[in-house]
C-alpha cells in the first residue's frame, strides 16, 4: 500500500479500531476512557493535518487517490481521495470531534458504550467525506446512522425515543432514495465507453460520463431529485427539517455539537460531491427551485427561531436558517438562452461561500450548542424566559457565549459573516428578487440572536430555578469555548485560509458542470439510452 | 510629484494611518483581558486607552503634515489672498490647476450626459487619483476567477482630515471619561436605575476597564471605516462600529431600557444595512470590483469603481433614454465583463448604499434609535452618537459621491430635509438634556445630508467636522452637568447652575453659539472673514448650497425654506436648553444644593474642544480645513450640472453657490437671531410663559412628545407582524409538517395493524389449517406406526406390489 492509502485509511479507521480497544477498559475507569477517547480524536485531527500537509491546494483535481478492489463482482472498489472541497470538511470534522470529546465529560452513565459509538460515528463521517466510490459512500452514510440513533436514543433527553426514531426514519428515507439513484447510475454507466462497458460505482468515472453528457436528461433530472431529497433531509432544508429541532433538543450536548457541526454538512457535501457532478443537467434544471428553497429556508428558519422558547430549539432553527445559505450558494448557476454559463465567477463565489458557510456554521453552531449545554448542565432547563443576568453570575462564560452568538449573527470579523455575505453577493447575478429576500434575512437573524442574548445574558437577575448552581465555567469548558471563539475570529478575519484551499477545486467543479450541461444539451452527443436502443 | 516620491509618500501615509488604526485594537485586547483579571480599582486601562488613541492622534497629525507637504498645499493661503478671491477652493494642487478654468466651463455643454466626449482637455484632479489619493491592498479575503475580495486602504485629503478629527475628539472624550466613569472604580457598584423586586438595590463589581476596552474597540472600527479602500470593507467596519455602539449603549446591561435600546440600535442599523447589501450586490454583479479607485501604477489595468463609472473629468457617459438608459463603464478594455450598467440599476445601487447611511446616521425613517441610544454613558453619546459613528453615514455618502446619480442626490436631499425638520421639532419639547442633544444631532445630520444632496459636497463635510467638535463638546458639557448633578438628566429639575459650574456653562455656551450659527453681523476681518464660531461657517455653506439649488430648481424650493426655518428652531431649542439648565431659579433644590463643578480631568477636554469649536472653521470655505479635504472633492461637483439625470436636475456649481453666499448667510443669521431672541423671551426673561403656549398647542405638543409617533407606528408595522409570522412558522412546523409525518407514521401503524389482522385471520389461518391438515394426516400415519415389524414388512410388500402394478398399468408393453 502507498503512503496515501495508509494515511487516508488510518484517518478513517483509527477511531473505529480505537473503539474496539475501548471495550477492554474497566467499566469503572470512566476518566481513563474519556481521556483515551479525547486522545484518539486528537490523533485523528493530527492525521488530518498530515493529510493537509500532503495536499496541494493549487491542484483542483482529486488527490492522494487510493483504489483497491473490494467486491469485484459488482465493480465495487475501496476508493478514497481528497480535493479542496473535502479537505476543508475533513479538517472541520476532526476538529469538531475533538471539541465534542472534550464536551463529553458531561455524559455520566454508560460511558463506555457512549464513547464507543462516538468513535464509530467519527469513522462513518470521515469515510463519507473521503470515499470516492458511490457504494462505499453509501455504506459509510448508513454506518453513520446507527451510532447516531443510539446516541440520541439512549443518552438523550426525556423524549429521546421519539427524536431518535424520527431522525432515523427521516435519514433512512433519504438513504433509500439515494440507493435508487445510485443503482440508476450504476446500470446506466454500462452503456458508456468511458466506463469500459461495465457498470461502475466509481464516482470519478461517473463524473466523467456525466461531464460528457452521456446520462440523458431524464435520468439526470430524476436522479437529481432523488439525491437532492436525500441530502436536503440531512442539510436540512424546508420542508424536511422537522427532525432537526427534536433531535437537537433531545440529544446530549456533545452529540448536538456533532449533529449541527458536522452531520448537517454531509447534506451540503453530498449535493456538491454527488448530486451536482453526476447530474449537471438536473442541477441546472432545478437550480431556481434550489435557490428559492434555500432562500425560503433562510427566512422561515429565522422566523421559527424567533418564536421559540426553548434555547436549544432556537439554536436548531437558526441552523435551518443558516444552512439555507448553503443551498442558495451552491445553486446560483445562471445560464443564458444558449445554455452558456453567465458570470461563472459569481457562481464560484456562491459555491465557495456555501462551503465557507458550512465551515463557519460548523464552528459557530457547535459553539452555540455547547454554550447552551453549559447552562443546561447547571440549571437543567432551557426555557428562554427563565434566564437573565448570566452576565453577572458567569461573566467569563457569558463573554465567550456572546462572541459565539455574534459569530452566528454574521458579524464581520467573525466566521459567520463571510459565508453569508459571499453567498448573498453572488445571488444577485442569478436572481435579483431572491437575492433581496435572502439579504433581508440579516435583519431577522439580528433580531432573534440579540433578543436571545438579552433574555439570557443581560438583565439584573436570573429568573429561573437552581440559581445557586450557576457556578463559573470550569477550565475544560472554558478551553472549549476559547478554542471555538478563537477559530470564529481567525476564520472571520482571514477566510482565505479556507477559501484558498478550495479555490481551484471549486473552479474545476463549476467548469465541469458547465461542460456537462452543454454536453447534455447537445443533441449530437449520444446518450447512453439511445446507444442501448 | 514623481512616481518615486509618490510611492514613498503613499507607503509612509499607509504605515502611519495603519498604526493609528491598529493601536486601539491592541489597546482593546490588553484592556479587556488585563482588566478582567486585574484590580477593578485600577485606572491603568484608561491610561492605556488614552495612550493608544493619543498616539493615534499624533500619528494622524504626522500623516496630515506629510499629506499637506506632499500635495504641495498651502493651508494658510487664504490669509494673504483674502476671503473672496479663492472662495470654494483654497489652495491648489500640485498640477497648478486654476480654479478659473473650472468656472469657464460651459456648464450646460460640459456636463450634459448625452455628450460622450468631454470637450475639456483640462485634467481635473478629481478622477485622476494619482494626484489626489493613495490606495493599496492589505490582504485578500477571497478570490474567484477575476473577482477578488480584499481589504484595502484608500487615503486622500478626506481620509487624513477624518483621521485627525476622530483621533482628536476621541482623545478628549477618553480623558473626560476617566473622570466621568470614575464611580465604576469599585468592587461594589450600586446601580440605582435597576429596579429589583422588593425594592432591593442592585450591586455589581465596577466595569471601568470594560468601558475603555469598548471605547478602544470602537476607535479601531471607526478608523478602519475611514481607512477602508473598498465599499465591502466599509460594510465590514460599518457593522463593527454598529456592534461597538451596541455594546456601549448596552453598557449597563442590567438595565432593561439599556439593553432594549442597544437591540433597537443594532436592528435599525441592520435594516439600513439590508439596503446597503442590495447596493453591494448590484455593484458586485455589474462592476465586479469593490475598490473605490486604484492608484497603483503597477496595476493600472484594474480600475476602481469611481474610475469605471466616470471619466477623468467626472462625466457620466450614458446611452439611450428612460429605462433603456445605460451608463458605459470606463477603463475596462479587454476584460470579459459587462461594458455598461443600466442607469436605473446604478440608481438602485446608490439608493441601497444610501439606505445604509440612513440607518447609521439616524435619518428619516430610521431615526428612532438614536434618542434611545442615550441610555449609554455620556462619553459614548459624545463620541459614538454625535461626533463619529453617526457621521459615518454622511462620510460614506460623501465618499461614494461619484457613484450617485442625480436621482439619488435628490432622495438624499429630501431625506435630509425631512430629518432635520423632524429632529428639530421634537427637540423643542424634550426635557432630558441628553435627548435634546440627540434630536439636535439627528437634525444636524439631516443638514449634512441635505447639503450633499443639493450638490454641496464641501458644505456637507464641512458641517460634519465642525459639528463633530461642537456637538461632542456639548455632549461632554451635558455629561459634566449630569455628573455634577448626580445623574440627574431632566432639565426641569435644573436651573441656575451657572454659578455652580461656570466652566461647563461657558463652554456649553460656545457649543450653543456654534450650532446656532450666530455671528457678529456686518463685521468681516480682512484675513479670516466673518467673526463667528465654526458652526456659522458650515451652516452658512449649507444654506448657500440649498438656496442655490432651489433657485436652479424652483420645484424643490422646500429644500431651502425648511432648513432655513429649522435654523431658527435650532437656535431656539439650543438656547432653551442652555437657559433651562444654567439660568433661572433652581427648580429642584436637592439637585441644586449638591451640584458641583467637575474635576479638571473633565473640564480640560471641554476647554480643548471649545477651542476647536471656535476656530476649526476659521477662514470659512477658504480656510485651511476646507482646503485640506476639498482637494478630495469628486471632479464633477465643482462644475455643477444642468438638466442632469432622468429627472432633469440642475446642480449648482461652486461659482453659483458663491454668488448666493452673502444672501444666504444674511437670511440664516437673521433666522438664528430670531430663534435666540424667542428662546430668551421664553426661558430667560420670562416675558412669555412656555406653559401657556404648551396648553394652547396641546395636541401638537403631545404629538411632538410622542416623537411623531414613529415608535408606535413601527411597533404595529413591524414588531408585531414579525412575532405573528414567527408563531405561524412554528405552528406550521408543529401542526402541518410534523402533522404530516405523524399522520403518515400513524397510517403506517394502521396498515401494520390491518396487516397483522390479515395475517392472523387469513394467512395464519390458512397456514394453521394447513398445519392442522398436516397434523391430522400425520396422526393418521401415526396410526400406522405400530412398531410391529410384521406390519411394516406387510406394508412394504403391499407397497412394492402395488407400485409394480401401477407401473405396469401406466407404462404397458415396454
Amino acid at each position: 500500500m502507498s503512503n496515501d492509502a495508509i494515511l487516508l485509511s488510518a484517518t478513517i479507521f483509527l477511531p473505529a479500531i480505537a473503539a474496539l480497544f475501548l471495550a477492554g477498559f474497566d467499566k469503572k475507569a470512566v476518566e481513563a476512557m474519556r481521556m483515551y477517547t479525547l486522545a484518539v480524536t486528537v490523533i485523528v485531527f493530527g492525521l488530518t493535518i498530515a493529510v493537509l500537509g500532503r495536499f496541494d491546494a493549487s491542484n483542483g483535481d482529486m488527490q492522494m487517490l487510493v483504489k483497491a478492489s473490494w467486491i469485484p463482482t459488482w465493480n465495487i472498489y475501496y476508493q478514497l481521495g481528497v480535493d479542496g472541497i473535502s479537505m476543508t470538511l475533513v479538517l472541520l470534522t476532526a476538529f469538531v470531534f475533538v471539541l465534542a470529546a472534550m464536551a463529553s465529560w458531561s455524559i455520566k452513565d454508560k460511558v463506555k458504550g457512549y464513547l464507543m459509538l462516538f468513535l464509530i460515528l467519527e469513522t462513518g463521517v470521515l469515510g463519507v467525506f473521503l470515499s470516492l466510490d458511490f457504494f462505499l459512500f453509501y455504506v459509510f452514510w448508513e454506518v453513520m446512522l446507527l451510532p447516531m440513533y443510539f446516541l440520541i436514543g439512549v443518552w438523550g433527553g426525556p423524549r429521546r425515543e421519539y427524536a431518535a426514531i424520527k431522525f432515523f426514519l427521516y435519514t433512512l428515507f433519504g438513504g433509500v432514495l439515494m440507493l435508487i439513484a445510485m443503482l440508476m447510475f450504476y446500470f446506466n454507466s454500462a452503456g458508456s465507453e468511458l466506463a469500459g462497458g461495465e457498470s461502475v460505482f466509481d464516482l470519478l468515472t461517473l463524473m466523467k460520463i456525466a461531464q460528457a453528457g452521456q446520462f440523458n436528461q431524464q435520468i439526470q433530472i430524476i436522479a437529481f431529485v432523488l439525491l437532492f431529497i436525500g441530502f436536503a433531509i440531512k442539510l436540512p432544508s424546508f420542508p424536511v427539517h422537522t427532525w432537526l429541532p427534536d433531535a437537537h433538543v433531545e440529544a446530549p450536548t456533545p452529540i448536538s455539537m456533532i449533529l449541527a457541526g458536522i452531520l448537517l454538512k454531509l447534506g451540503g457535501y453530498g449535493i456538491i460531491r454527488i448530486a451536482m457532478p453526476l447530474c449537471p443537467y438536473g442541477t441546472q434544471y432545478a437550480a431556481y427551485a434550489l435557490v428559492a428553497l434555500g432562500v425560503f429556508s433562510i427566512i422561515y428558519g429565522a422566523f421559527a427561531a424567533m418564536a421559540q422558547t426553548d434555547f436549544k430549539r432556537l439554536v436548531a432553527y437558526s441552523s435551518v436558517s443558516h444552512m439555507g445559505y448553503v443551498l442558495v450558494g451552491l445553486a446560483v448557476w445562471k445560464i443564458n438562452e444558449s445554455g452558456a454559463t453567465v458570470g461563472i465567477n459569481h457562481w464560484q463565489m456562491g459555491l465557495s461561500g456555501a462551503m465557507f458557510q458550512m465551515l463557519a456554521h460548523g464552528v459557530s453552531s457547535a459553539g452555540m450548542f455547547f454554550m447552551v449545554g453549559v447552562v443546561y448542565d447547571r440549571v437543567h432547563h432551557r426555557d428562554l424566559n427563565k434566564f437573565g443576568g448570566l452576565m453577572q453570575k458567569m461573566p467569563h462564560y457569558s463573554a465567550l457565549a456572546v462572541v459565539i452568538f455574534f459569530a452566528g449573527l454574521g458579524l464581520p470579523g467573525l466566521c459567520g459573516f463571510i459565508g453569508e455575505a459571499f453567498v448573498v453577493l453572488s445571488t444577485w447575478n442569478f436572481s435579483p428578487l431572491l437575492a433581496i429576500i435572502a439579504a433581508s434575512g440579516v435583519i431577522l437573524t439580528a433580531g432573534y440572536i440579540l433578543w436571545t442574548v438579552q433574555r439570557v445574558y443581560l438583565g439584573p437577575e436570573y429568573k429561573g430555578p437552581h440559581a445557586e448552581d450557576l457556578t463559573p465555567i470550569n477550565g475544560r469548558e472554558a478551553t472549549i469555548g476559547w478554542i471555538i471563539a478563537i477559530f470564529a475570529v481567525v476564520l472571520g478575519v482571514y477566510p482565505y485560509m479556507m477559501l484558498g484551499m478550495m479555490e481551484t477545486s471549486v473552479e474545476k467543479l463549476t467548469q465541469d458542470l458547465a461542460a456537462g450541461y452543454n454536453a447534455s444539451m447537445d443533441p449530437a452527443a449520444e446518450s447512453v439510452t439511445s446507444v442501448s436502443e | 510629484m514623481s512616481p518615486e516620491i509618490y510611492s514613498e509618500v503613499g507607503s509612509l501615509l499607509k504605515w502611519l494611518l495603519t498604526a493609528a488604526w491598529l493601536l486601539p485594537l491592541l489597546g482593546f485586547l490588553v484592556e479587556i483581558f488585563g482588566g478582567y483579571w486585574a484590580d477593578r480599582k485600577s485606572k491603568v486601562p484608561a491610561y492605556l486607552a488614552v495612550g493608544c488613541i493619543a498616539t493615534g492622534f499624533l500619528l494622524s497629525l504626522i500623516a496630515l503634515g506629510t499629506w499637506v507637504d506632499a500635495a504641495d498645499m498651502n493651508l494658510w493661503a487664504f490669509e494673504s489672498a483674502g476671503h473672496s478671491a479663492e472662495h470654494g477652493e483654497g489652495a491648489e494642487h500640485g498640477d497648478d490647476h486654476e480654479h478659473a478654468t473650472v468656472a469657464e466651463h460651459d456648464h450646460a455643454d460640459a456636463h450634459d450626459e448625452e455628450h460622450h466626449e468631454h470637450a475639456s482637455a483640462d485634467e481635473h484632479h478629481g478622477n485622476d487619483p494619482l494626484k489626489t489619493a493613495f490606495s493599496g491592498t492589505f490582504y485578500r479575503l477571497g478570490k474567484f476567477g477575476r473577482l477578488d475580495v480584499t481589504l484595502d486602504w484608500y487615503i486622500d485629503g478626506l481620509t487624513v482630515a477624518m483621521f485627525a478629527m476622530v483621533t482628536l475628539i476621541a482623545s478628549c472624550i477618553h480623558i473626560f471619561a476617566i473622570g466621568y466613569m470614575s464611580d465604576e472604580l469599585t468592587e461594589h457598584y450600586e446601580d440605582h436605575f435597576v429596579h429589583l423586586p422588593g425594592g432591593r438595590h442592585f450591586h455589581r463589581p465596577g466595569r471601568f476597564y470594560r468601558f475603555f476596552a469598548y471605547l478602544s474597540l470602537f476607535c479601531f472600527s471607526m478608523l478602519g471605516l475611514v481607512l477602508a479602500g473598498n465599499i465591502f470593507q466599509v460594510f465590514i467596519f460599518w457593522e463593527l462600529v454598529g456592534v461597538c455602539s451596541y455594546l456601549l449603549i448596552g453598557f449597563y446591561v442590567e438595565r432593561h431600557s439599556a439593553s432594549t435600546a442597544a437591540n433597537k440600535a443594532f436592528i435599525m442599523n441592520r435594516v439600513g444595512d439590508f439596503g446597503f447589501l442590495i447596493g453591494l450586490m448590484v455593484i458586485w454583479t455589474w462592476f465586479g470590483v469593490f475598490q473605490f479607485a486604484n492608484t497603483d501604477p503597477a496595476h493600472a489595468d484594474q480600475a476602481g469603481l469611481f474610475q469605471m463609472v466616470r471619466t477623468h473629468d467626472g462625466t457620466l457617459v450614458t446611452e439611450g433614454e428612460g429605462m433603456e438608459k445605460t451608463v458605459s463603464l470606463q477603463h475596462i478594455e479587454g476584460e470579459a465583463r459587462p461594458s455598461s450598467i443600466p442607469y436605473w440599476l446604478l440608481t438602485v445601487a446608490g439608493l441601497g448604499i444610501f439606505a445604509g447611511c440612513i440607518g447609521k446616521s439616524a435619518q428619516f425613517p430610521l431615526q428612532t434609535w438614536l434618542p434611545d441610544a442615550m441610555e449609554g454613558p455620556t462619553p459614548v453619546s459624545a463620541l459614538v452618537h454625535s461626533a463619529t459613528m453617526v457621521a459615518a453615514g454622511v462620510y460614506l455618502a460623501a465618499r461614494f459621491y461619484p457613484m450617485f446619480t442625480p436621482e439619488v442626490l435628490l432622495v438624499i436631499a429630501y431625506v435630509g430635509c425631512i430629518t432635520l425638520f423632524i429632529g428639530a421639532t421634537i427637540a423643542l419639547v424634550v426635557t432630558d438634556i441628553k435627548r435634546v442633544l440627540a434630536y439636535s444631532t439627528i437634525s444636524q445630520l439631516g443638514y449634512m445630508m441635505l447639503a450633499l444632496g443639493v450638490g454641496g459636497w464641501i458644505a456637507g463635510l464641512f458641517h460634519l467636522i465642525t459639528h463633530a467638535f461642537f456637538k461632542s463638546l456639548m455632549f461632554l458639557c451635558s455629561g459634566s452637568v449630569i455628573h455634577g448633578c448626580h445623574h440627574e438628566q431632566e432639565m426641569t429639575k435644573m436651573g441656575g447652575l451657572y454659578k455652580k459650574m461656570p466652566i461647563t456653562c461657558w463652554t456649553m455656551f460656545v457649543g450653543v453659539v456654534a450650532i446656532c450659527g450666530l455671528a457678529i453681523p456686518f463685521v468681516t476681518l480682512p484675513a479670516i472673514g466673518a467673526v463667528a464660531f465654526s458652526g456659522f461657517h458650515s451652516k452658512d455653506a449649507i444654506i448657500a448650497s440649498a438656496l442655490t439649488f432651489s433657485s436652479l430648481n424652483p420645484v424643490h424650493s422646500l429644500l431651502f425654506y425648511v432648513p432655513l426655518i429649522t435654523a431658527g428652531i435650532t437656535a431656539f431649542y439650543m438656547f432653551r436648553m442652555w437657559f433651562m439648565t444654567f439660568f433661572g431659579k433652581p427648580k429642584d433644590h436637592h439637585v441644586y444644593d449638591h451640584a458641583h463643578e467637575s474635576p479638571t480631568v473633565m473640564t480640560a477636554p471641554l476647554l480643548i474642544l471649545s477651542f476647536f469649536a471656535i476656530f476649526v472653521a476659521v477662514g470659512g470655505e477658504a480656510g485651511p480645513l476646507v482646503t485640506l479635504y476639498g482637494a478630495a472633492e469628486p471632479a464633477h461637483v465643482a462644475m455643477g450640472a444642468t438638466d442632469a439625470g432622468n429627472i432633469g436636475l440642475n446642480l449648482p456649481s461652486h461659482e453659483q453657490i458663491h454668488n448666493f453666499h452673502a444672501q444666504a448667510g444674511m437670511a440664516a443669521l437673521l433666522v438664528a437671531f430670531a430663534g435666540t431672541l424667542l428662546a430668551y423671551l421664553f426661558y430667560a426673561s420670562g416675558a412669555v410663559d412656555p406653559g401657556t403656549v404648551k396648553r394652547q398647542f396641546e395636541s401638537v405638543h403631545e404629538f411632538l412628545v410622542d416623537k411623531w409617533r414613529f415608535d408606535v407606528l413601527y411597533d404595529w408595522m413591524w414588531q408585531r407582524p414579525v412575532h405573528v409570522v414567527a408563531s405561524w412558522c412554528t405552528a406550521f412546523d408543529k401542526y402541518v409538517l410534523d402533522g404530516l409525518i405523524h399522520g403518515s407514521a400513524s397510517s403506517v401503524v394502521k396498515i401494520a395493524q390491518w396487516d397483522r389482522k390479515f395475517d392472523e385471520a387469513v394467512v395464519d389461518r390458512s397456514v394453521n389449517v394447513l398445519g392442522e391438515v398436516t397434523m391430522s394426516v400425520a396422526n393418521w400415519f401415526r396410526g400406522l406406526q405400530t412398531g410391529q415389524l410384521r406390519q411394516y414388512v406387510m406394508l412394504i410388500a403391499v407397497s412394492v406390489v402395488s407400485l409394480f402394478v401401477l407401473v405396469f398399468i401406466f407404462f404397458p408393453g415396454q
